[in-house]
């Protein structure tokens, strides 16, 4: 952003001279250079990256949820085949209980244990992965225990011996069958239990990526609709503010003040080749206005060289005509009168062109009384002409201000002008120079007792090409002129007019506090 | 001691009332007969310095240098004799180069239609609408011809010092009106007007003699001192000027030649694009 | 000659008095010189001139209101208006308030002398005109 210093400087520069122009082309080409120079981030960059985020980010969910339902798949998968084995395994255990009971089924029970066994079987990598190690182990160890024991049971049964040592047998057999079944039923039991609970937690767990994956998205699109419209209306803001500055005659060019540059960037870039180009404008304007000025106060300087002019006519006609009569020190006389009076004629232009000079700006302490009486001088002719008289009042002993002395008078002028064309014949003038209401601020006073303003036209006074006077004397842009002036050194031109009683123009000009701010800034 | 212009929309309106007029103060009458002189003294004939007065400039006709060449020679016969005062010139355009000269009692004359329509309609007959459309081109015609040939627009009212319409007024009583205005003591001659006359009178006379030469030549008087300025470019601009300042220097009553040359910017700017 | 013609200058200018008293003396004239036109009024209010030269632009008092001051004390008094700031409706006013002349400036010492002769002459007096 601006700092003040470079703002102060800036409306006080605005040269119409080359090298005042050369200058801020050179500011502009700097200021260029300072937007460029940075990193560029466009808008687009900024909607084509939280885009991609967006999406990485619901692949990377979608994925997630793939191998979840996947996980899930097998879960159930899984649990179908443990289902089954569990089946078969307790098919297996009622077989088994009915040839403790009646003595049959034992085959049964036995082809039962090979089906689950084969289920087993047909799984038995995905098992081992699941159960891990020790329990594949010891379940096969089981599955194979009960077996085993029912294939002995089942030799018994054939073998047809020692009744009672087979029922010993048999009853040893069943204690440790029952104790085996026993095992691998709970063991299945829990092997579900847990295959189910770890299902549901699967379950869960989908339902939860999706619930945060829409949270995250929706704040992550918040964020990215909160940055993105920061980022546009917070430029849009100060692109406002720039409007508004170049508007009221501060021409400085936009300076970086992010870190990055974008779409705005070449905005700024436009604006500031529009600024020098406005200003360059403005400067033939104040110009040419200028020269308008100058103009009117030819008409009044040619008719006061009139005096000196006839002085020197009769002083020298004189002479001619009575040279043999006249002394030595009469002669000497009448040719010092003639010098004399040339040197009036030279200083009644030089006022003139001095003005009219087209003057390189420069800032510099003002002694603005000095200038109001130089401008009071400049419009004297104008004054006689016109039969007005003018008075310049000072309260002396007023703060500094700094400004540009050629410019100044010209707004001087042209309210001293104004205000003769608005008084009558005999008028009176007055030029006040005092402290401003406001503090820190200097007040130049022009007042009128003349026609006034009319109220409904009060307020476009200032606009470009506003104009009461006849056709072809005013171009209407003397006061938009004089105001561009007064906003340049940060000070304020107001009316005060009654109709048929007079006007009162206010310029109102800072006080310099810290004069380097200005000069060496 | 005064000197009366009178311009009128018609003709011969003009010339009846400046006819009596001049009749009324014993004045000398001066109207298109000062042609015949200025024709005998210039070596251009008749016609053609009637035709500056009544036409505008135009490619085949007259050319715009002719046309000023005419009018100065016009306008030196017609000074000279208003220096001799108490005359009443009607037309001559007489009224647009003693614009500012105090005593010269500036007339204009607005005439009824029909008297226009017999000057401009030419034999035609017109009526309505065509006839309305004539009068606003004739009117259109004589701005621009004055516009053009002095740069003044010889219709506004605010050149004259009496505007008398004859569709209210009496031929006899704008007469009367005319003698009155005549007496009034602001438009006797006195020294500073005399002076203004005698600087048109000077300045017309070297227009007559530098227009030939430079047709672009602007001059003014002021006493004895003429003020010539005209275009050129650079390497001319000397050369110019030094031939001014002597031709213009033989010329009778002149003292001092100044001599502005500015620069010929069209000419300039069509030459670097060559 | 019988009666010298009294003449009064009045130009808030000095050298103006002081170049055309002499001038306007040789022609037989008694010139009395002011730069004050109050001064120069109060001097009029006590003598009648027979012909009174006047600037227009002065600083207190305009010349048009001295003229009017001097036609009204003395109707026959020639009035010669001289000023810097000539155009025709000044002068056409000076003109019809009764000025016998209006006289441009720069103007040489003769042009004045013969304002001064003819005026003069309309009063029935005659001077020397121009250098004896």
């Amino acid at each position: 952003m601006l700092v003040d210093g470079e703002a102060e400087k800036s409306a006080v520069e605005g040269g119409v001279t080359l090298e005042g122009r050369y200058e801020r082309i050179k500011a502009a080409e700097s200021a260029r250079e300072g937007l460029l120079a940075r990193p560029r981030f466009s808008f687009r960059m900024q909607l084509y990256l939280s885009f991609l985020l967006v999406f990485l980010f619901a692949a990377a969910t979608g994925t997630i949820l793939i191998i979840v339902s996947h996980e899930v798949e097998t879960k159930l998968r899984f649990l179908e085949i443990v289902n089954d084995y569990m089946l078969e395994i307790q098919q297996a255990r009622r077989f088994e209980k009915n040839f403790f009971l009646y003595g049959t089924n034992l085959n049964d029970a036995l082809e039962n244990v090979y089906r689950a066994k084969e289920i087993y079987a047909g799984d038995v990598e995905e098992l081992k992965r699941i159960l891990g190690k020790d329990r594949h182990a010891q379940i096969i160890s089981n599955l194979e225990r009960y077996e085993t024991l029912l294939k002995v049971l089942a030799e018994l049964d054939t073998r047809e011996g020692d009744i009672l040592q087979y029922q010993g047998k048999k009853k040893e057999i069943e204690f440790e069958l029952r104790e085996q079944g026993q095992k691998m039923v709970s063991f299945g039991q829990e092997l579900m239990k847990k295959e189910k609970e770890a299902l549901s937690e699967a379950l869960l767990w989908s339902r939860r990526i999706h619930v945060y994956a829409l949270g995250f998205i929706l704040v992550l699109l918040i964020v990215n609709a909160y940055l993105l419209g920061k980022r546009i209306l917070g430029t849009i803001e100060r692109f406002s503010v720039y409007a508004q500055r170049i508007a009221s005659g501060d021409f400085t060019p936009i300076t970086p003040s992010r870190r990055f540059r974008d779409e705005f960037t070449d905005l700024a870039i436009a604006i500031n080749q529009m600024i020098l180009e406005l200003e360059s404008r403005e400067a033939v304007l104040v110009q040419s206005h200028k020269m308008r000025a100058v103009g009117t106060l030819t008409a009044g300087v040619a008719h006061e060289l009139n005096n000196p002019l006839n002085n020197i006519t009769l002083t020298a006609h004189m002479l001619l005509e009575d040279y043999e009569k006249l002394s030595d020190e009469e002669r000497k006389d009448m040719l010092e009168d003639v010098v004399a009076e040339a040197g009036r004629s030279k200083s009644i232009i030089s006022n003139l062109l001095d003005f009219a000079r087209e003057s390189s700006s420069q800032v510099e302490p003002l002694d603005l009384e000095k200038i109001l009486r130089e401008t009071i001088a400049l419009a004297s002719n104008q004054l006689k002409l016109s039969g007005i008289k003018i008075d310049l009042q000072s309260t002396g002993y007023l703060p500094r201000v700094h400004g540009d002395s050629q410019q100044l008078r010209q707004v001087f002028l042209n309210l001293i002008l104004n205000a003769i064309d608005a008084s009558s014949k005999g008028g009176k003038i007055h030029v006040l120079l005092m402290p401003a209401d406001e503090p820190g601020y200097v007040a130049v006073k022009v007042v009128d007792f003349g026609r006034g303003i009319p109220e409904h036209i009060l307020g476009s006074i200032f606009d470009p090409f506003f104009t009461t006077k006849a056709k072809g004397r005013g171009t209407g842009l003397g006061l938009s002129v004089s105001q561009g002036i007064v906003a340049k050194h940060s000070g304020r031109i107001r009316v005060n007019s009654k109709e048929g009683h007079g006007s009162t123009f206010t310029v109102t000009l800072p006080v310099t506090t810290i004069p380097a701010q200005i000069t060496n800034a | 001691m005064t000197i009366i212009a009178i311009s009128s929309e018609s003709y011969r309106r003009g010339r009846e009332i400046g006819e009596k007029t001049a009749k009324k103060l014993g004045y000398r009458y001066l109207d298109r007969e000062i042609i015949e002189h200025v024709a005998e003294k210039s070596g251009i004939s008749r016609e053609k310095l009637i035709k500056a007065l009544d036409k505008t400039p135009s490619v085949l006709g007259m050319s715009q240098r002719e046309q000023t060449l005419y009018l100065a020679h016009m306008e030196q016969a017609v000074v000279e004799e208003f220096l001799k005062d108490n005359v009443v010139c009607h037309g001559m355009a007489a009224h647009l180069y003693v614009l500012g000269v105090s005593h010269v009692l500036k007339v204009r004359i607005l005439c009824p239609q029909e008297d226009l329509v017999r000057e401009i309609a030419e034999g035609k007959n017109l009526s309505g609408e065509a006839l309305q459309r004539a009068l606003k081109r004739f009117e259109n015609f004589r701005r621009r011809w004055s516009l053009k040939a002095f740069s003044v627009d010889e219709t506004d009212p605010g050149c004259y010092d009496m505007v008398i319409s004859l569709n209210k007024i009496e031929t006899g009583e704008a007469v009367n009106s005319i003698v009155e205005a005549a007496g009034y003591k602001k438009f006797k001659a006195m020294s500073y007007s005399i002076k203004c006359l005698r600087d048109e009178e000077i300045a017309s006379r070297a227009r007559t003699i530098l227009l030939p030469r430079f047709p672009d030549a602007k001059v003014r008087a002021s006493g004895s001192t003429i003020v010539v300025e005209t275009k050129g470019m650079k390497r001319e601009k000397r050369r110019k000027s030094e031939m001014i300042k002597e031709m213009a220097g033989k010329i009778d009553g002149v003292k001092y030649v100044e001599v502005h040359v500015v620069n010929d910017i069209f000419r300039q700017a069509a030459q670097s694009f060559r | 000659m019988a009666q010298k013609l009294n003449v009064l200058l009045l130009d808030d200018e000095p050298i103006v008095g002081r170049r055309l008293k002499p001038a306007v003396e040789k022609i037989g004239c008694e010139v009395e010189v002011f730069e004050d036109p109050k001064s120069a009024l109060n001097r009029i209010e006590e003598k009648t001139f027979d012909i009174v030269v006047t600037d227009i632009r002065m600083d207190d008092i305009d010349g048009i209101e001295v003229l009017e001051r001097v036609k009204k004390r003395s109707p026959r008094t020639k009035v010669i208006m001289i000023t810097g700031y000539a155009m025709m409706a000044l002068a056409r006013e000076a003109m019809e308030k009764g000025a016998y002349d209006f006289i441009a400036k720069p103007f040489t010492p003769e042009e004045l002398r013969k304002a001064i002769a003819k005026a003069a002459q309309a009063l029935g007096v005659a001077v020397s005109e121009g250098n004896e």
